[in-house]
């Protein structure tokens, strides 16, 4: 989206007001506060040589001197500050500040409590909380516990609800990483009962041990964090929706969406479990038609569920 | 590009130098390393222009003369352009870096880039994230006009809507806006993600004051809708109550009984969203009333298990 003349516009805007603030700072420190190479900062200050406003003499030319390895700027006035934060900048920095104070066990006093409200002042989007973000619930020492294993490399013992079986069983994990996505808090793994990796929800994590047991150290994190990708060979499930639950389109992870006459939205899932099943289908209610799958699941579902509710 | 680069800084200087605004013409005089053609000149100067604009720069086009409308100048006025110093100390920029690390968020990558660059602070370092969420440019529109509190447009369930923009949340994985909607002359929640189409800023900042106890967003799904409001009375069994408990608050929970069993009473405006939930308990749970929610839950359940004589099904 960022043009390379625009990249480089940004950078000397950032640059001069920070060189011109300080007195001297050293090229290494410039270099690194901006992420620049030695000889991307001299190819930038010999640009800078050159720049001024009209008539261009030398008192309305940027000064720029290099001596022992420091740099100054002076008669830069015009850039005595940096251009102030787009929408995009300020909603990043305040969404990522707000997110880690989100994480239970942050100290919302401490230095990053403190920056992002100085931030948020300069923002405009103050002490009335203009910004705010939750993650989702989790119980209070479950987090805590699976977090602290992961980063002392013990493995953890595990009393976990499947959500696709309906029934919670214990296991042994070897702790990789814990990450929220998308508000929830997952914990990525080397399962030891199904010697594969498995990603867990904490919320569904009933009872957490640390074993007093180390832990391999995890493969090298490589793309992007875990979500859950059902495995090509769960069982394929196809479903035409219609208008009324559409959204299950966009809310399950799936193969492929159509749009077919009628407003129908055909979608075409893969299943994770028959419990997985039943609660897809009890949540489509009579709006979804089971085009391939085993259609009798929902009905079996919502008839077993009906018991509950005509037997008092 | 160095040609370009050096013209582009010192036309932003020009602009910032600026006493009044400043035609094109003298801007071309003034800065110089344009070409001498007029119509190559012209399209350079608006190429330029619309290149700080794209970067956040307020570019004002003011007419000279109230009598000549078609005569403008240019200027950039400081105190819009320039970022007020938050004046963090060397820790509170450190911490605020380490987050920037710490939260991949998707979509903003260049923007947080761009901003730790403005603030002098080291570009992100690498590793894990801890953890994720999806910033678009939707949502950065939105929090703009939350910050300079200008009126925004958007179209929301088919139909067109003119928005105080009061907050931000970011809840269930979801950011949501709370604010006052003009055509319905009510404060209203949005979520962004169902915003149809472009959200358009309209009007001038500090259009409206932000009310100290305006909604922070909506705390579950079942909260945001607009059916009455009703409390629902749900018993969840042993092993869901837990669970159960964590997603509709404590503060919901009516009775504990023996072996388990929880009975909470849930407030709820979106009754198909309770419904959700209380089905991804599966027999775990049971709504015991009002009468009216009960009823809704058996038919729904009944439609499912007799599919014949549901007759409303896809075809």
């Amino acid at each position: 989206m960022t043009t390379p003349a625009q990249e480089r516009l940004g950078r000397l805007l950032a640059l001069v007001p920070w060189v011109a603030a300080h007195d001297g700072p050293t090229v290494e420190e410039v270099c690194r506060r901006f992420g620049l190479t030695e000889k991307q900062l001299h190819a930038d200050l010999e640009l800078l040589f050159v720049c001024g406003v009209h008539p261009f003499t030398p008192d309305t030319l940027i000064d720029v001197d290099v001596a022992d390895g420091r740099v100054w700027i002076r008669f830069a006035e015009w850039f005595r500050r940096p251009l102030r934060l787009t929408a995009p900048e300020g909603l990043a920095l305040v969404s990522a500040a707000s997110t880690l104070l989100a994480v239970p066990g942050s100290d919302p006093d401490g230095a990053l409590g403190r920056a992002l409200a100085k931030l948020q002042g300069v923002l405009g989007v103050g002490a009335d909380d203009a910004l705010d973000v939750q993650l989702a619930p989790v119980a209070p020492g479950v987090l805590e516990a699976v977090r602290d294993a992961t980063e002392r490399r013990r493995v953890v013992e595990i009393d976990y609800y499947s959500f696709g079986r309906d029934d919670t069983s214990t296991r042994a994990v070897q702790p990789w990483r814990v990450v929220n996505a998308a508000g929830q808090w997952y914990l990525e793994g080397f399962c030891e009962a199904v010697a594969d990796r498995r990603l867990f929800r904490v919320d569904r994590i009933t009872g957490v041990r640390v074993l007093d047991r180390a832990a391999p150290p995890p493969p090298a994190a490589s793309g992007p964090p875990p979500t859950f990708d059902p495995s090509p060979d769960d069982p394929l499930v196809v479903l035409d929706l219609t208008p009324e639950v559409a959204w299950i389109a966009g809310q399950y992870p799936n193969e492929g969406v159509e749009a077919r006459p009628g407003g129908v939205t055909r979608v075409r899932l893969r299943s994770g479990g028959r419990a997985w099943l039943e609660r897809l289908l009890l949540r489509a209610g009579p709006h979804a038609l089971v085009v391939e799958g085993d259609g009798g699941v929902g009905s079996a579902a919502a008839a077993r569920l009906l018991a509950r509710y005509v037997d008092r | 590009m160095p040609a370009r680069l050096e013209r582009l800084v010192n036309l932003t200087a020009a602009l910032l130098d600026a006493g009044r605004p400043l035609t094109r013409d003298e801007l071309r005089r003034r800065v110089g390393g344009y070409s001498d053609d007029p119509s190559a000149f012209r399209r350079n100067f608006e190429r330029d222009k619309d290149l700080l604009r794209q970067m956040g720069m307020p570019v004002t086009t003011e007419p000279l003369d109230p009598d000549r409308p078609d005569v403008v100048g240019y200027r950039i006025r400081r105190d819009d352009y320039e970022l007020p110093d938050p004046g963090l100390d060397d820790d509170e920029l450190a911490a605020l870096r380490l987050a920037t690390s710490a939260v991949r968020l998707e979509g903003a990558g260049e923007a947080l880039a761009t901003a730790l660059r403005k603030l002098a602070a080291a570009p992100p370092a690498g590793g894990g994230p801890t953890a994720e969420l999806p910033v678009d440019e939707r949502a950065a529109t939105v929090f703009g006009a939350v910050a300079e509190r200008r009126r925004i447009r958007f179209s929301y369930r088919g139909a067109d809507r003119l928005v105080d923009p009061w907050r931000m949340s970011y809840r269930n994985g979801q950011w949501y806006l709370s604010g006052h909607d003009h055509g319905r002359a009510d404060s209203r929640l949005y979520r962004l993600d169902r915003v149809e189409g472009p959200v358009e800023v309209v009007g001038e900042p500090g259009a409206f004051v932000r009310p100290d106890d305006a909604e922070r967003g909506p705390a579950k799904p079942w909260q945001i809708g607009d059916d009455e409001a009703v409390v629902v009375d749900l018993l969840v069994d042993e092993p869901q109550a837990r669970f159960a408990e964590e997603q509709l608050g404590a503060d919901t929970v009516v009775e504990r009984r023996a072996g388990g069993a929880v009975r909470f009473a849930v407030p709820a405006t979106n009754l198909a969203a309770l419904r959700t939930f209380v089905l991804g308990l599966l027999d775990h749970a049971e709504v015991l009333g009002p009468p009216q929610a009960r009823a809704d839950m058996v038919a729904w359940l009944s439609a499912l298990a007799a599919p014949a004589v549901a007759g409303d099904r896809a075809q």
